[in-house]
């Protein structure tokens, strides 16, 4: 294993070496001056004198040159780098908040800015083609939507139970591809820095319950809303904070046996739970299927589709996790306080 | 009921029309916007299904402009996009409602069927949810022939629940609705008027179409709304 190079290292070496070169130099200078040699220190009686000059002409100026000097060698380096220990504590910050971020070049000195411009560049191009996939993914996702609608309407013109099936198909179809739109643009909105704007979560459940509230009592389940007194305002996208939820509720839905009730609760403070008759999901469980990303074919039994990871790409975009009680058999969102 | 239909993809606009006549709406169709200017001024529709991204222009735009110039029948818009702010932008021009494809035509025919239940110039005087009718002329409200003897409360709350019948009306709403500024509104009033409202509808062989959704609100739904 190499040692990594240290510039701190290096000017010790560099430094030890100009000042026992320049202690040796001075030493030499100051033997040629008083015609001194080696023998005369040998016997010289006046040896105390000798190494007395010696001390005033050699050491003590080199002494009192290299001391500042490394002084102020040391401060400036560490000076340097202040900046790029500031930038990487901004990097490390900004974890979940990748799309659009750029390092901050104006306080960086001079020799370091090829550097972090290089970076900058870097991610600019990686911005730009995450965005690529985002645009594509939505306009294949636009696309399809219209020979669905065919397809369905075709399908409705069927009165038999084969084509109610293949409708039930073509919806699960539709699904898909309103997740992968919204994945598309969670991502899209991040990268074009839309400015946050407060959300009260209590109103934004409660437009959301409303929305839902009839295709859930037609399908057989109740649902109600819980507003605690101290729901938080949070800061984010207000859209995507209710498409979080939605996709909760929609999974609560699907987990619900008929006649069952689905309960949303919102706070204490900021955080969201959304809780089911259903089995309830572990901590592991919830982790593997918020883990998943844009892939179909993984496909789970709970048919929760690409819903948890989306919700999960969402809570971390606004700061905040997604939790599991599994003894209260649900599902929260606890957003960053703010 | 006319119902005019905008769509540039006439296979789409075809099937539309024809799952709609099959649930007793008649149809036109226009495959551009000028093609619907033209309708327009040939017919008066009881309402639009509206396309957004038109060969002639954008629908939205289009409909800002009906709704500058002169009057434009409610109108539902029927989009491929649904993104996350496409839906606010649809309201926002004066859309009345908004869904996204692919539709099915019972969904549609039953937001249809909730645009043309609200007050406006051409709604109707007879509300009706399934076999509930509701007279806003004679403030009386029938299933079949037998007449539901409702107070005034009582038929205020039943009229503002069967014209948003199929979606949840907040209790606020409810509240505000039915009670002065000047009047005391205790804490279970809307839940008491909701009460004797869902006990005369049980008693009229209505049951189970008006919902608590606590916490939010209460909602009217027959089958199919």
């Amino acid at each position: 294993m190499t040692r990594r190079s240290s510039i701190s290292r290096r000017l010790m070496r560099g430094l030890t070496i100009v000042g026992l070169a320049g202690a040796v130099l001075l030493f030499a200078a100051a033997f040629f001056f008083y015609h001194f040699s080696i023998i005369d220190l040998r016997t010289c009686v006046d040896y105390r004198l000798a190494i007395r000059e010696t001390l005033e002409h050699v050491v003590l100026p080199v002494a009192i040159l290299m001391g500042p000097v490394a002084f102020v060698v040391f401060r400036v380096i560490k000076q340097a780098f202040v900046p790029l220990e500031a930038a990487a504590r901004e990097i490390e910050a900004v974890h979940g908040h990748e799309h659009g971020f750029r390092i901050d070049t104006s306080r960086m000195p001079t020799e370091a800015v090829a550097f972090t411009d290089a970076v900058n560049d870097l991610l600019a191009r990686l911005d730009e083609a995450a965005l690529r996939q985002e645009a594509f993914a939505a306009d294949v996702a636009h696309e399809l939507r219209t020979p669905l609608a065919l397809l369905s309407l075709e399908l409705d013109r069927f009165d038999h139970a084969d084509a109610a099936r293949l409708k039930d198909d073509v919806m699960a179809m539709r699904r898909l591809i309103d997740q992968l739109m919204l994945l598309a643009q969670i991502d899209a909105s991040a990268a074009a820095h839309i400015a946050l704007e407060p959300v009260p979560l209590a109103a934004v459940a409660k437009d959301v319950v409303s929305l839902m509230a009839p295709a859930i009592i037609t399908a057989g389940r109740t649902i109600d809303l819980d507003t605690d007194k101290d729901a938080a305002v949070v800061r984010g996208r207000r859209e995507a904070i209710a498409a979080a939820l939605r996709n909760l509720i929609e999974n609560a839905a699907r987990a619900t046996p008929a006649g069952g009730a689905i309960h949303v609760q919102v706070g204490p403070g900021a955080m969201m739970t959304v809780s089911d008759e259903g089995p309830g999901l572990s901590p592991n469980r919830l982790r593997d299927l918020a883990r998943r990303h844009s892939r179909a074919d993984h496909a789970s039994k709970e048919g929760a589709g690409l819903g948890l990871a989306i919700v999960d790409r969402i809570m971390a975009a606004h700061g905040g996790r997604l939790l599991t009680d599994p003894d209260r058999r649900g599902i929260s969102l606890r957003f960053a306080d703010s | 009921m006319r119902i005019l239909v905008v769509e540039d993809n006439d296979r789409l606009a075809r099937l539309v029309a024809d799952g709609l006549q099959r649930r007793g709406y008649s149809c036109d169709i226009a495959l551009r916007l000028d093609e619907a200017d033209e309708a327009m001024r040939g017919a008066i529709y009881d309402a639009i299904v509206l396309d957004l991204g038109l060969p002639d222009g954008d629908g939205v735009a289009w409909l800002v402009a009906r709704r500058k110039s002169r009057e434009a029948p409610p109108a539902i818009i029927l989009t491929a996009r649904g993104g996350l702010e496409d839906r606010v932008t649809g309201l926002d021009a004066g859309a009345d409602d908004y869904v996204v494809k692919p539709v099915e035509i019972d969904e549609l025919a039953a937001r249809l069927r909730a645009l043309l239940r609200r007050p406006g110039p051409r709604s109707q005087t007879v509300i009706e949810v399934g076999r509930l009718r509701f007279d806003t002329a004679s403030r009386t409200a029938r299933v079949g022939e037998a007449e539901i003897d409702l107070s005034r409360r009582e038929a205020d709350l039943l009229e503002l629940l069967m014209r948003r019948a199929g979606t949840v009306v907040h209790r606020e709403v409810i509240e505000n609705a039915l009670y002065n500024f000047s009047e005391p509104v205790t804490p279970n009033a809307v839940e008491a008027a909701v009460s004797r409202l869902r006990r005369k509808l049980e008693d009229a062989g209505m049951g189970g179409k008006l919902h608590t959704i606590r916490g939010v609100g209460y909602m009217l739904k027959d089958n199919g709304e």
